[in-house]
């Protein structure tokens, strides 16, 4: 084991459950660039682990995996809350027009990206950013599939204010305006990034401005971004 | 470091390989693994969960965000890194303590008032079965102080924060960091021998 003392105590206490919302988010990212740190918290893990064993089973609500199932296969809506959501974002009448017109130009570039990305086999392209408005404070932390062309955002420790959404935006000169990937839940809220061009993807900033409730009317940030980040790439 | 016997046990013995294999046909998107699975552990991962999300619903939240973890990574698990029951209690311990501190951030709320009567707290040196691995952990436990011992307990089956216990043992949260330090060391020390 070659990390340093602070960091086994911070893993130690990662796989112990003590550490708050900000310190755990960035013990989170940092294992996925650094192996040792990683594998120090999978060490952690496995020591505590047989305390699993001595932990009684509790039988969980019945409809639950059906629900489970409508996520994996993607075709239904969540839960009740995640449907209730989609159905405000739905409401939006700019997100319904620019779905259509996104997902034209979407058929358009899959198949230009998916004949490139047939022809040589990479690793994944995984990258994630932390979104803070401070370097103390990560409030959201998105991961992004290039392959699959996938982001997902989760909040960290971020509540959106009583009365008002967070919305998710792609920054990047390449794409012009400012570009909505959608209005953030309480939950993990996952966007597809068709027909936006994967080098901007990659050199984007990601920012989290605070709309009315339902997300921007107008299709464009109503006030400066509260919480801001960037990618990096994930070590394979 | 390395870890012997990594998960013993309960947790990777006989049932453990049929969880393996399912985990390896969830790998290759097989639905049908996928439900039994989910049949054969479901019971134990929310009893993970729930312990440290007293709500039924957020617990049930929780249980699904795993779930669909497990269906995304099934393809990472290694069985030479541990056990799959482990490996699945592990993500489903993680997803709740990200939430549990998510919806409580910091020292807000008095968690340790809202603990379920004493009746419900797990007491892993009570198992009348145990693993070698378990079994070894206890060993070590038992060289813990009591009171440290205690909010090693509470943080691993009900997810006490620093904050919580400080409140829950009247320490300042120095105090905790302190204790924890020195019981994990301690731990490890035991443990690696």
């Amino acid at each position: 084991m070659t990390v340093t003392p602070d960091d086994d105590f911070a893993a130690a206490e990662y796989a112990l459950g003590t550490l708050d919302a900000s310190e755990r988010a960035t013990l989170a990212a940092r294992r996925l660039r650094d192996r040792e740190l990683d594998e120090a918290i999978r060490a952690w893990e496995a020591r505590l682990a047989p305390l699993l064993e001595a932990t009684p089973e509790i039988e969980p609500p019945r409809d639950l995996l059906p629900a489970i199932e409508a996520r994996i296969w993607g075709a239904a809506p969540r839960s009740p809350v995640d449907a209730a959501f989609i159905a405000l974002q739905r409401s939006v009448a700019f997100w319904r027009a620019a779905a259509v017109a996104a997902s034209v130009i979407a058929i358009v570039l899959a198949i230009g990206f998916v004949a490139r990305e047939m022809s040589r086999q990479p690793a994944p392209r995984e990258y994630v950013a932390i979104l803070q408005k401070d370097g103390a404070s990560p409030a959201f932390e998105v991961t992004v599939n290039l392959d699959k062309q996938e982001l997902r955002i989760r909040p960290v420790a971020a509540r959106a204010p009583p009365g008002k959404s967070y919305e998710l935006w792609i920054i990047d000169a390449k794409l012009g305006a400012p570009r909505s990937l959608g209005v953030i839940g309480d939950k993990s809220h996952a966007a597809n990034l068709f027909g936006i061009d994967p080098a901007a993807v990659e050199s984007a900033t990601y920012a989290v401005t605070v709309e009315p409730p339902g997300g921007s009317p107008d299709g464009k940030p109503s006030g400066p971004p509260v919480f801001v980040g960037k990618l990096i790439a994930v070590a394979p | 470091m390395t870890i012997r016997g990594a998960v013993p046990g309960e947790l990777s013995a006989g049932k453990g390989d049929d969880l393996a294999q399912l985990l390896s046909l969830i790998a290759g998107r097989d639905a049908a693994a996928f439900s039994t699975l989910y049949k054969r552990t479901s019971a134990k991962l929310y009893g993970v969960v729930a312990r440290i999300h007293n709500r039924g619903d957020v617990a049930a939240d929780v249980l699904q965000e795993t779930y669909v973890r497990i269906w995304e990574k099934a393809g990472e698990f290694d069985p030479v890194k541990g056990s799959p029951l482990a490996w699945m209690a592990t993500i489903a311990r993680n997803r709740a303590l990200d939430e549990v501190r998510r919806i409580r951030p910091e020292s807000l709320d008095d968690q340790p008032d809202s603990l379920e009567p004493a009746a419900e707290e797990v007491d892993p040196l009570a198992a009348r079965e145990r693993s070698e691995g378990l079994a070894r952990l206890i060993g070590c436990l038992q060289g813990l102080d009591e009171e440290k011992r205690e909010a090693v307990m509470l943080a691993y089956y009900r997810g006490l924060s620093r904050e919580a216990l400080a409140k829950r043992f009247a320490r300042p949260v120095a105090t905790i960091k302190t204790w924890l330090h020195r019981s994990l060391a301690e731990l490890r020390d035991c443990l690696g021998s």
